[in-house]
């Protein structure tokens, strides 16, 4: 009795396919949770889908003397996002096809780009809120990128190649999880994606006060379907991020070996089932400490820069 | 690059590096009692080191010595110091030191880096515990030493001081699996002393200046 076997073009689509669907789960989710511990009842865990179905019927509304970017912006951001699964180990433990198209720093740079790309479309709404948060979250991503090219290098070094497959296949194989230079760089990294994610310490994401927002004031001008695409879209970069985190660096097993029909879906729902765990760790995060001053956010980053450097340090000097 | 390090060494290592952490959030606590705190999750994570050493190398002798850490360097130091900043009641926030916190932060990374160096070039190698975890130790010395020398008040002097005792006990651990256990108590009772020692300073240091800023000390009364 043979199994359908997925070919790996299917595999990777279903990569893409996890995440797109999967992401406005994994949000809703997290908040479901995170209300939970405050005593609220909360959201359904459903809500983000009825949000985004809401949104794409709505119509869309442009700010006078906006151009074309502005409604570009979020179609380029959604579909950079929408790439990186391409790249890094989402449900295979070996390489797809298109897997090798770009490495870590290539992710990396998709990601930028779909920062940037909203960014843009911000600024080119000309309010004044979302240009605040636009040059905010620019500023903030800049810190932070010194964080994350340590974080390459020492990956670069621990396995000879800046494939996200490879690093994940050596965490797997030895001792290599535990290792110093390995474990420093996974904190390090972890602090990043709460940075980015525009989670506390660095953002409180369901506040509605203007001033105190970073990433969440860039789409105050959105509406309608661009609205839902950047919503989408920080949902997509969330799961894609917390996949990095999970696949990559912290905890790259139950991913599926072969083709097989069983193996991929067992991956599917392995992943949806530590990227909501990592949520929860998230959520808890997010319950047990305040906001920082925004002049502060800069020493929470160069403390993750910091575990970086200890990273790279330690690696060099010490051999571990 | 070398071979990928046993289990076992890496988190011998990964313990070292958290004693290192803890150093550094130390100088960067903005309050004396989180400072205290830290002190006593540090010693908790050397006391760890300590009994898990034994148990991997066979020396029984080191579970006496972590029990005996684990009373004072966890409950009773920390506690008399906590007691002490209450009884005081010099408020909650430490008193600025000279030089902002992020070039204190940068003075303690360069002088652990001259840890890392010095000891490579050193070139030692211990059979018991990893080679890594000698440079991390002096480095948990060096950036202890930046602690006391930068942070001008009386309770970083006093932490970083006994920090300092936490990165000699892993450096010996590093080197011997553990002086004899004599040798290892009479660091503890030395380390009681200088508690006591502490304590009385920080009294006559209140009792003079109101504060525990030693900064009050620059000013010259003639």
């Amino acid at each position: 009795m043979s199994q359908p076997v997925i070919a790996p073009a299917g595999v990777q689509a279903l990569q893409v396919l996890t995440v797109l669907f999967g992401a406005p789960l994994v949000s809703g989710a997290t908040s479901k949770v995170e209300a939970l511990m405050q005593g609220r009842r909360g959201p359904r865990v459903l809500q983000p889908y009825y949000d985004l179905a809401k949104l794409f019927r709505k119509e869309t509304v442009v700010p006078e003397g906006a151009s074309w970017v502005f409604l570009a912006g979020p179609v380029v951001a959604f579909s950079s996002y929408l790439t990186v699964p391409l790249l890094i180990p989402v449900l295979t433990s070996y390489g797809l096809p298109l897997g090798y198209m770009g490495d870590i720093l290539g992710g990396g740079m998709l990601l930028a780009l779909g920062s940037f790309a909203t960014a843009l479309a911000a600024s080119d709404s000309g309010a004044p809120y979302a240009q605040l948060g636009a040059s905010r979250a620019m500023a903030f991503s800049a810190l932070a990128e010194p964080t994350l090219l340590f974080v390459f290098f020492v990956v670069a070094m621990l396995t000879s190649t800046d494939l996200p497959y490879a690093l994940a296949a050596t965490v797997r194989s030895t001792s290599e999880a535990v290792r110093p230079s390995h474990v420093l760089v996974a904190a390090a990294f972890f602090l990043v994606v709460l940075a980015d994610t525009g989670r506390i310490p660095v953002e409180a994401h369901a506040g509605t006060l203007e001033l105190g927002m970073v990433d969440e004031a860039r789409t105050l001008e959105h509406s309608g379907a661009p609205f839902a695409l950047i919503k989408w879209g920080s949902a997509l970069k969330q799961l894609v991020l917390y996949t990095i985190f999970i696949n990559v660096f912290v905890a790259p097993w139950g991913l599926a070996s072969s083709g097989k029909a069983t193996d991929v879906v067992a991956a599917v729902f392995s992943l949806l089932g530590k990227a909501l765990l990592l949520g929860v760790v998230f959520a808890v995060i997010d319950n047990s400490f305040s906001k920082l001053r925004l002049f502060k956010v800069t020493e929470f980053l160069a403390a993750a820069f910091l575990l970086a450097c200890l990273g790279v340090v330690v690696f060099y000097l010490g051999g571990a | 690059m070398g071979p990928v390090p046993s289990a076992y060494a890496s988190g011998v290592d990964v313990a070292a590096l958290l004693v290192l952490l803890t150093e550094f959030a130390m100088l960067r606590a903005p309050q004396l009692r989180s400072q205290v705190r830290l002190y006593a999750f540090q010693s908790l994570v050397v006391v760890v080191l300590t009994a898990v050493t034994g148990a991997v190398r066979g020396h029984p002798d080191l579970y006496i010595l972590a029990a005996l850490s684990l009373l004072l360097k966890v409950v009773i130091v920390p506690a008399v110091m906590l007691h002490l900043l209450r009884e005081l009641d010099v408020g909650q926030l430490h008193h600025p030191a000279g030089g902002g916190g992020g070039s204190m932060v940068l003075v303690a990374i360069a002088a652990s880096l001259f840890g890392f160096f010095s000891l490579r070039s050193l070139g030692l190698h211990s059979k018991v515990l990893p080679t890594a975890t000698l440079s991390v130790a002096v480095a948990i010395v060096l950036v202890a030493f930046v602690l006391v020398v930068l942070r001008s008040d009386v309770v970083s002097q006093a932490v970083g001081f006994f920090s300092l005792e936490n990165g000699v006990s892993i450096v010996s651990m590093a080197i011997a699996a553990g002086l004899p256990v004599v040798v290892e108590v009479s660091f503890l009772f030395d380390l009681l002393v200088a508690a006591v020692a502490f304590a009385l300073i920080m009294r006559a240091h209140h009792a003079r200046a109101k504060t525990l800023s030693t900064e009050a000390l620059d000013r010259l009364r003639g």
